[in-house]
């Protein structure tokens, strides 16, 4: 579904490289986690995927499901069926909830061939949707993030992912901000839109989250590039022994940091 | 032609002069009175601080006659513009002349008393108002209003009377063949306890050259309210000179929102000035300009006496090569203590080419106040843009929803529903047309 090869990035116009050669693969139905040191570039690398303008791929490439992407629009690729969870979920005043799902709902929808929903019938889908969460209805005549909590960000992104039906999904530290309970019932939602037919990428810093969220493949990050790929268990051991004795395999790899 | 802005203005100084006679004194007496401020006024210059931003050739350059001689064209399809709230509520003017067939009144109940101030030239209220309350201290505009009006709105409610329905106030000008000049005037009188909803509207039929100067007087007496909205829509080439002024007295409340579309150049001097104490008073603007527009806005919220509350929101979206100017003065008093003012200039730049000159003004000379004061001005935020593009929006979408959502702030409070539609239709259809990309096609 998703495979990056030797992805390079860089800030566009600054010529500071934050991806170095970045090397994954991603398959129908799998859950992979990303796990990596602060500034290490997990966030970019989500951003690089979705089409963020302030980065510039250099060297490698981007393929989502065989085809590359460098060339897509972020909307554009929203529409072939990829979502960000954004770290830092931005604040829109004055674009409610409503009118932002509504519109990408439709626009997603129409893209991809599935059926527009009137307004009554978009009413009750989102009720649905929103239940899978446990959000409150309040939430989606308030302004976009505007003022929301920490972890209602958060829960505000995974109801989005809930209610776009994406194929691809990059979870940027969902899980943090969120409170035991908020984590446990977000996780929950995440399995639930999760099967054979779509694939997730969680970036985070805790363990605990997976053990909600049981990732097939856990990758370490460490300066811009994928260092280390291990099963489930490679999470419990950063968790014992932090990053440092992985620090070496950067050298290791190859090119100079 | 070798001094053309010392030159042009004589040509509307002598309309202004000899503007034909009036047959009532009141009238007779505002002539006088305006007549000396054009003898002892010099035309502005940019050399003046308050016209520092804003050139007035286009206003000099412009061989101007009388709305006689200009061939103006009659109006067609004018229902278009009527309010269905304002039903049996409205007055019509085009032109600056009353239209009695077009207007409907009648339809608001005891105590109000809504119709053209020609008619009502004898009537008590209009002697003891009519240009008193007017206070722009070496105003042209004002005095060639005053030498060359000839008729305008009054309304005045009764101790107690409730407008049952918003009054709309429809300001047409029509299109000429030659360039013409119209004074509207409005006065408002709402005396204790009364309450009222006033639409004031300026639409340019089309794309003629005119220049409007509308005089709008309001004195709110004690616990009276009123509710102004004022739509200016003047033509692509027109110029608009406003000079609304209220007097707000002892717990009365005056809230006034002034959305600018029109005009290629537009000087909207807002002000109100506070005769007692507890009252509460908003000044708010939405100005989406594009082109060669320029709007300014030179406001004046005038803190007298204690305890106020005042807001004002100044909300400017900016295309093209547009030019805003802003100034807000804040004058709290010596003797004005525990004031509550709020002021923003926010500005939204769409284009490269676009100018914003903000400048609040702040002249507080009492110790307990609480004043906040603010102005900025930014391009659409990338972060916001690629948000809504992630979730699907094309860039010119998100670019529309975001511009759309900035200006929205400012029309929320506009409470009658076909107007708060009207408006956000104007600010939908401003977006549509400013979001695309301006591409030079090679
Ligand atoms: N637009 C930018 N301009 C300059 N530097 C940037 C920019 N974006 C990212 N960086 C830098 O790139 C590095 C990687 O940032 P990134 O946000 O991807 O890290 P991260 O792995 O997500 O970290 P964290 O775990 O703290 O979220 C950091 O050093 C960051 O400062
Ligand atoms: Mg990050």
């Amino acid at each position: 579904m998703l495979e990056l090869k030797n992805l390079h990035a860089e800030v566009e116009g600054e010529g500071i490289e934050i991806l170095k050669g970045v090397n994954l693969k991603v398959s129908k139905g799998e859950i992979h986690a990303i796990m990596g040191p602060n500034g290490s570039g997990k966030s970019t690398l989500s951003k690089v995927v979705a089409g963020h303008p302030h980065y510039e791929v250099t060297k490698g490439d981007i393929l989502y499901n065989g085809e590359s992407i460098l060339e897509m629009d972020p909307d554009e690729r929203a529409h072939a069926g990829i979502f960000l969870a954004f770290q830092y979920p931005v604040e829109v005043p004055g674009v409610t909830n409503t009118t932002l799902l509504r519109e990408s709902y439709n626009t997603i929808a129409a893209s991809r061939g599935r059926e527009e929903l009137d307004p009554l019938e978009f009413d009750d889908y989102i009720k649905e949707k929103l239940s899978l969460v446990e959000m409150n209805p309040d939430f989606l005549e308030r302004s976009v993030n505007t003022g929301f909590s920490g972890g209602e960000k958060k829960r505000n992104e995974i109801f989005q992912m809930a209610v776009l039906q994406p194929t691809l999904s990059l979870l940027d530290e969902t899980d943090s901000g969120l409170d035991i309970d908020a984590l446990r019932i977000v996780s929950d939602g995440i399995n639930k839109l999760h099967g054979d037919h779509d694939a997730i990428v969680l970036i985070t810093h805790y363990q605990r989250l997976l053990n909600y969220i049981i990732p097939d493949h856990v990758h370490v990050m460490i300066n811009g590039r994928i260092v280390k790929t291990g099963g489930k268990e490679l999470a419990l051991e950063l968790e014992e022994k932090g990053y440092d004795w992985l620090e070496s395999l950067e050298t290791v790899n190859g090119e100079a940091k | 032609m070798a001094h053309p802005t010392r030159i042009e203005p004589s040509v509307l100084h002598k309309l202004a002069m000899h503007a034909p006679e009036s047959g009532n004194r009141l009238w007779t007496g505002i002539r006088e009175k305006s007549m000396m401020t054009l003898n002892s006024t010099a035309f502005p210059n940019k050399k003046i601080e308050e016209w520092k931003f804003t050139d007035l050739k286009l206003i000099s350059r412009t061989p101007f006659v009388r709305t006689g001689q200009a061939e103006t064209i009659p109006a067609q399809n004018i229902e278009k513009y009527f309010i269905p709230e304002s039903d049996r509520s409205r007055l019509v003017f085009i032109n600056g002349i009353f239209q009695e067939g077009y207007s409907s009144i009648g339809g608001l109940g005891k105590g109000v008393t809504v119709g053209n101030l020609s008619a009502y030239a004898r009537n008590k209220i209009v002697q003891a108002y009519l240009n008193k309350l007017v206070n722009y201290e070496n105003d042209l505009f004002t005095a060639y209003n005053g030498l060359m009006f000839e008729d305008g709105a009054f309304i005045h409610l009764e101790p107690g009377a409730r407008a049952e329905a918003p009054i709309q106030i429809l300001n047409l000008y029509t299109d000429s063949e030659k360039p013409f000049i119209a004074n509207p005037r409005i006065l408002i009188v709402a005396d204790t306890d009364s309450d009222a909803t006033v639409i004031e509207e300026h639409i340019g039929l089309s794309e003629n050259v005119y220049m409007t100067i509308p005089v709008c007087e309001v004195k709110v007496k004690q616990r009276a309210h009123i509710h102004h909205v004022r739509i200016q829509r003047d033509g692509q080439n027109a110029i608009h000179m406003s000079r609304p002024i209220a007097y707000v007295e002892k717990n009365s409340e005056y809230h006034s929102y002034t959305i600018t579309l029109g005009a290629k150049l537009s000087r909207n001097e807002p002000r109100v000035i506070q005769e007692d104490e507890e009252v509460n008073f908003t000044m708010d603007g939405l100005v989406l300009i594009d082109g060669e527009q320029v709007a300014d806005t030179h406001s004046l919220m005038d803190h007298r006496f204690s305890h106020a509350n005042s807001h004002q929101l100044h909300k400017v979206v900016v295309n093209g090569s547009a030019h805003s100017i802003f100034n807000g003065k804040i004058f709290v008093r010596r003797d004005a203590q525990k004031i509550d003012s709020f002021q923003e200039n926010r500005n939204l730049l769409l284009s490269a080419d676009g100018l914003v000159n903000t400048k609040p003004q702040l002249e507080i000379f009492a110790d307990d106040v609480l004043c906040s004061h603010g102005a900025t001005i930014g391009q659409l935020d990338p972060e916001e843009v690629f948000y809504l593009q992630s979730r699907g929006m094309t860039e010119e979408k998100a670019k529309e929803v975001l511009t759309y959502a900035f200006a929205l702030e400012t029309i929320e409070n506009v409470k009658v529903d076909s107007v708060h539609k009207l408006l956000i239709d104007e600010v939908y259809r401003y977006t549509r047309a400013n979001s695309k990309p301006k591409k030079v096609l090679v």
